[in-house]
């Protein structure tokens, strides 16, 4: 607080003047806002809304109208006298404050945001690595789920067989008793038989991934690395028992799985092949997540990184740091190892090849020009290539420099210097569709100068679409724009929601996943909206069965299932609303706060005070709303709840985890509240659907999901593209019938093609 | 200097924590005199048996002759004991290989299983923990014997196989530990940070050239964060470069590439791993060490003798087949000679820190899984030690007539100062640890 005397003085000098202008009767001085400002807010506000240390630190920025600007004012400013600032004075220093530094547009007038250079996130690192070594291998593909290749053989050994079956088996979870795994044919005995299940397993999100074989039997389980067993358990003693391996896959892939079985002798037999993946609970790996059809290993990298900066929102490569730089060094020797102990098969070579020293120097050229994401000129392959080979030196060597060199080039890591080329289009867009390196295709179109033009960008992009990384990229930049990236278990509360439990919550967790890959990837339109108002969604039976939905036929594990109610897209998709609620009850200001900024694309500030909900408090008659609305009620706190509890009480009656419910504390839920827009007119909410039209129809809803989209494409601020670039793509977005894939492609494009002149020839650098 | 003050005196050289993987776990950087002596144990495995009439000496006592198989190793017949007389009595399911090679070192019985031998009833592991490991456990449970991986376990031309007859080495039961039969993948245990540290140094100038270079083509405001990671760069260039290589007693072995895991690489293999147990002594990895030749049923063909026949094949030929017996003979033979280029390695290296050779210090325990191969015999099993490790009264030739294998093993333990009671199969320890000093 400021001391007293300057306080005094201050009021002093106020009263003196008013009492001045009053006595005198003449003409009220009237103030400009400018004057207003630098008389009662400067001094905690600061030269242009900078802030001043210890007073009020944040920058005076945002994006409250001016009307609500003023009320706030009148109400609330100065701190600790809103009465010396009311009426004209008031409407005056909003408007110069708006004017001046407050507004989006001000802000970006003083300070215009530029693309900065930028390494590469982590997750765009792990992607390129992992495609870097596919160019190589050949990449790995998912066939047509549905389950597991198995072959069945009637002895022990595999090789001795002699009679053996081959079918499909969905999942493996197999109780054979002291019985064979076929009764009713004659040539299997129970004394001894064998099975292989092969084919390939998706994973879902990128992590580790723990995979458990349960049985009394021998078994072995092959994932990913065919050369390294990952679970060995060969011999065994007849008891029950678990054995499990860890490994560390990337999500939206699929990789090579193989477990192997057999019963001699023992009392028993049975199998079961389960995992527990990266925010799910353990289960029997399902038939949606196995192939039959076996595909190659994918190299991912192990080494752990520091997390990436989220401030902006979104994760940016934008600072280093010595702990990245440790990690990213110990990336590159991980990488530089596996290398050259694969150099023979990566090469086309063998150990005793007289050409072994030219295809490693031409594999080396190879990675590199990769690696950089274009061709290197001379100078660089002497650098790169040439000078890490000598005589008598071993060549395992030489290569292991060549990717140590190379990956911890900044050529690699900051994947776009500038060059504004071809490739650097290709470079561009291959990290905002798929967060990896350039596929042979835009390459070879960079290479033929076929890749500077919207035309030839658009065409690439839409192509680039239906490769299985936009799928993986587009839903991680969901599940960031939802909060769900790190979700782990939803802790709740077995009294009050008995039969909520991991299963279902991982249930609901792939639901969630479905539900947003059919709108963008299945139904035609890729209609944006669907997102919010779609009055179906994807439940399995048990989903169906617990939430009291009907749910069709014949239309897949997860098929759409219609409720009695009104239902509202992701905004009541019952994962969304059990993890923004507390656990033993709702959290209409979680729900609101997430509703603001992420579906609304508001801004918000952080709380003043931090306050917090203690539910002994109330009392016990008190109802949700009526609790949040006492605890929020004080001035300071309505600037920005009078904006989020509306919000959060239109889901009302839906409980923590996601159920409808007529009636709380005996009362019937009031769902109904006037939510004040951006623009400053008042909208009456009373349910979910208002919610979603709302959503849907808001210019600035609309204009908050395409920042978010273009953010994560471009990792920049879409305001460093031009000033009217999130317009005019909200208006072509709202043309094209608001259709995802559209937006995600065009926006790619603008990225990818900004700076680049078409008359410009290659830089050859 | 032992692991805490390792650790202090590399804070106080200013290294950062991260450049503690690449040198945490080397030896110590200067050993102080008092250090108690150093001992170590080395056990040598080769399979199918053994000719027993041109394998044990005639004579016990001091006054033996060396029969052909043991011929290599008569510039260390005065530092040998050879027992005669020991027998594998752990009965139990399995067959004779399968009990030979999993109940040598464990003395202990199988656990019945899904594994089926060429006779008997299937089996799984061996149901209790192997001397080698108990003996590791026990030096690694006191500071002055503590080392950064307690026991190294070498393989030559092991097949990819994890089952009773590969596994002779156990952390418990049913809790087999894999022998490396890789010598790079053995190297990269070792001392791969090393090298990874090494390739990084010879590249870390090379990152930041090329950092300057990008730097100039871009603009000025960008132009800092390259800079900033120019200068993390440089930091770990100096602090990884002042970790200095001579702090290793002995630097790696130099290793020819491309030697392959393949019956003919066999010779070239074991010397390979022979190389990379001592040196790794030398530095002070492990006190306990183990090297074995195949498995139990091996069949090498031993071409580079002459011999086109698989070992085991031939194990199983009537003692009447003299063909068969004589290649067998300088199969063991050729053992023998692996036996004594590891001797002769440990003889002639001086024991760091200390006063003598490594071979002062540590006792090699060469045995097999049977007594002969065609009868799968599990009475008098080969046992002979070489070395003055354990401080036995070495140069003799024992006969122990029959008693339990189980009492060498305890009788390895207490010379290390383990007082085992018992160890595997209680019963098969009665009478305790026989008495060699």
């Amino acid at each position: 607080m400021r001391p007293l005397a300057e306080k005094l003085g201050q009021a002093f000098g106020l009263a003196a003047l008013l009492l001045l202008t009053k006595s005198t009767g003449l003409a009220k001085p009237e103030l400009s806002g400018e004057q207003v400002y630098s008389q009662l807010c400067v001094k905690c506000h600061g030269d242009q809304g900078k802030g001043v240390a210890n007073e009020h630190d944040e920058p005076l920025v945002g994006d409250w109208s001016i009307e609500k600007l003023t009320r706030v004012i009148i109400r609330t400013m100065p701190d600790d006298e809103p009465e010396q600032c009311v009426g004209n004075n008031a409407k005056r220093v909003a408007r110069y404050i708006y004017d001046t530094f407050y507004s989006p547009d001000a802000q970006m007038r003083n300070k215009p945001p530029r693309i900065e250079l930028a390494r590469l996130t982590n997750r765009q690192y792990l992607h390129s690595v992992a495609d870097l070594i596919g160019s190589f291998t050949g990449q790995s593909e998912f066939g047509q789920s549905g389950g597991l290749k198995a072959t069945y053989h009637n002895s022990r050994n595999h090789s001795r067989n002699k009679h053996s079956i081959e079918r499909t088996d969905t999942t493996v979870d197999f109780q054979y008793g002291s019985g064979t795994p076929v009764p009713d044919n004659k040539e299997y005995k129970a004394e001894e038989f064998s099975m292989r299940w092969s084919g390939s397993v998706f994973a879902e999100e990128t992590g580790d991934h723990e995979f458990i074989v349960t049985s009394e039997n021998g078994v072995r389980l092959w994932v990913n690395n065919m050369d390294l067993k990952l679970i060995e358990g060969w011999v065994s003693s007849g008891e029950l028992h678990e054995l499990n391996g860890t490994i560390r896959l990337i999500g939206g892939r699929a990789y090579p799985l193989r477990l192997d079985f057999f019963k001699y002798k023992s009392r028993s037999a049975s199998v079961k092949l389960e995992w527990h993946p990266p925010h799910r609970a353990r289960q029997v790996i399902p038939a949606r997540n196995l192939s039959p059809a076996s595909t190659r290993s994918t190299f991912v990298m192990r080494q752990p990184f520091p997390p990436d900066d989220s401030s902006a929102g979104y994760e940016r490569g934008s600072a280093v740091s010595k702990k990245w730089d440790e990690a990213a060094t110990f990336a590159a020797i991980e990488a530089a190892n596996w290398v050259a102990e694969h150099l023979d098969p990566l090469a086309d070579t063998s150990a005793k090849n007289k050409d072994r020293l030219i295809k490693t120097r031409e594999f080396s050229y190879q990675f590199a020009k990769r690696a950089f994401r274009r061709p290197l000129d001379a100078e660089q392959q002497r650098f790169f290539i040439d000078s890490r080979f000598a005589e008598r030196k071993p060549v395992t060597d030489s290569v292991k420099e060549v990717v140590l060199l190379t990956l911890k080039s900044p050529r690699f890591l900051y994947p776009d210097l500038g060059q504004a080329d071809d490739y650097s289009v290709a470079t561009r867009l291959s990290l905002g569709l798929w967060d990896s390196m350039p596929d042979d295709e835009l390459l070879r179109a960079a290479a033929a100068e076929r890749l500077n033009t919207p035309d030839e960008a658009r065409q690439q992009a839409l192509r680039m679409l239906r490769d299985p990384r936009s799928r993986a990229k587009l839903r991680n930049t969901f599940h960031h724009w939802l909060g769900i990236a790190h979700a782990e278990e939803i802790a709740k509360d077995t009294e009050q929601y008995p039969n909520y439990d991991k299963s279902l919550e991982a249930d609901l967790r792939t639901s969630l996943n479905i539900f947003l890959d059919n709108i963008v990837w299945e139904t035609a339109g890729a209609d944006f909206r669907k997102l919010l108002n779609s009055r179906h969604l994807p439940f399995n039976e048990r989903l169906a069965k617990f939430y009291g939905a009907e749910r069709v036929k014949n239309m897949g594990e997860f098929g759409p299932s219609f409720f009695d109610h009104e239902r509202a897209g992701l905004l009541t998709h019952p994962y969304l609303l059990a993890l923004y609620s507390y656990h033993n009850a709702t959290s209409p200001i979680h729900r609101g706060v997430f509703i603001t900024r992420h579906v609304l694309g508001r801004s918000l500030k952080p709380p003043p005070e931090a306050a917090v909900f203690k539910d002994e408090a109330f009392s016990l008659e008190m109802t949700m709303r009526e609790k949040v609305t006492e605890l929020t009620k004080a001035d300071a706190c309505m600037t920005c709840h009078e904006i989020i509890n509306p919000l959060g009480f239109a889901l009302e009656q839906f409980d923590g985890i996601g159920r409808l419910r007529e009636t709380e504390k005996g009362r019937p839920i009031n769902t109904i509240s006037d939510y004040l827009s951006a623009d400053g007119s008042a909208v009456r909410l009373t349910s979910a659907g208002d919610l979603a039209r709302l959503a849907t129809e808001s210019p600035s809803a609309q204009n908050g999901f395409i920042e978010m989209l273009f953010n994560q494409v471009a990792k920049q601020p879409v305001r460093a593209y031009g000033p009217g670039v999130l317009n005019r793509l909200r208006r072509d977005f709202a043309t094209s019938g608001f259709n995802l894939q559209f937006l995600l492609a065009e926006t790619a494009v603008i990225t990818a093609l900004n700076g680049i002149d078409p008359a410009k020839p290659i830089e050859r650098n | 200097m032992n692991p805490l003050a390792r650790r202090q005196f590399i804070r106080d050289i200013g290294v950062s924590t991260a450049a503690l993987p690449f040198i945490t776990g080397l030896p110590s950087l200067g050993l102080a005199a008092t250090t108690p002596r150093r001992q170590r144990l080395v056990v040598m495995f080769s399979p199918n048996g053994t000719i027993p009439k041109n394998f044990w000496p005639d004579a016990t006592g001091s006054d033996f002759e060396l029969k052909e198989i043991m011929k290599p190793l008569a510039p260390f017949r005065d530092r040998m004991l050879v027992l005669n007389g020991l027998n594998n009595k752990v009965r139990g399911d399995g067959d004779g290989h399968m009990r030979g090679m999993s109940c040598l070192l464990t003395g202990i019985e199988l656990f019945p299983g899904n594994i089926q031998g060429g006779s008997d009833t299937p089996a799984g592991w061996a149901k209790g923990i192997s001397i080698d490991q108990e003996i590791k456990n026990f030096f690694q449970s006191h500071e002055a014997s503590r080392t950064r991986f307690g026991s190294l376990e070498f393989g030559v031309g092991v097949s990819d196989r994890a089952d009773p007859w590969t596994r002779m080495s156990y952390a418990g039961p049913n809790r087999p530990v894999a022998p490396t039969d890789d010598p790079y993948q053995m190297y990269q245990k070792l001392y791969g940070q090393l090298r990874d540290r090494d390739s990084l140094l010879s590249i870390l100038d090379e990152v930041r050239d090329d950092l300057k270079r990008v730097s100039k083509k871009i603009s000025a405001e960008d132009r800092r964060l390259l800079e900033e990671h120019a200068g993390f760069v440089r930091q770990m260039e100096q602090e990884f470069g002042r970790v200095d290589s001579n702090a290793l007693v002995s630097n790696p072995p130099k290793f020819e590439a491309g030697i392959t895991n393949q019956n003919d690489n066999v010779p070239r293999l074991s010397r390979m791993q022979i190389d990379l147990m001592v040196n790794s002594f030398v530095n002070d990895f492990a006190r306990v060490g183990t090297l074995q030749y195949t498995k139990s049923v091996g069949q090498a063909r031993m071409n580079w003798l002459n011999i086109k026949d698989g070992h085991h094949g031939l194990s199983h030929e009537s003692d009447k087949n003299e063909d068969a017996v004589d290649k067998l003979t300088r199969i063991n033979k050729w053992f023998a000679g692996e036996l004594a280029y590891l001797a002769k390695r440990l003889a002639e290296t001086p024991e760091p820190g200390g006063s003598g050779s490594l071979l002062d210090n540590t006792t090699i325990l060469w045995t097999n899984e049977l007594g002969k191969g065609n009868s799968h015999t599990l009475r008098n099993i080969p046992f002979v030690l070489l070395g003055e490790g354990l401080g036995f009264k070495m140069g003799r030739s024992l006969d122990i007539k029959g008693a339990a294998h189980n009492r060498l093993h305890m009788a390895m333990a207490h010379a290390v100062g383990h007082h085992l009671q018992t160890f595997g199969n209680k019963k098969l320890s009665q009478g305790g640890p026989l008495s060699l000093a």
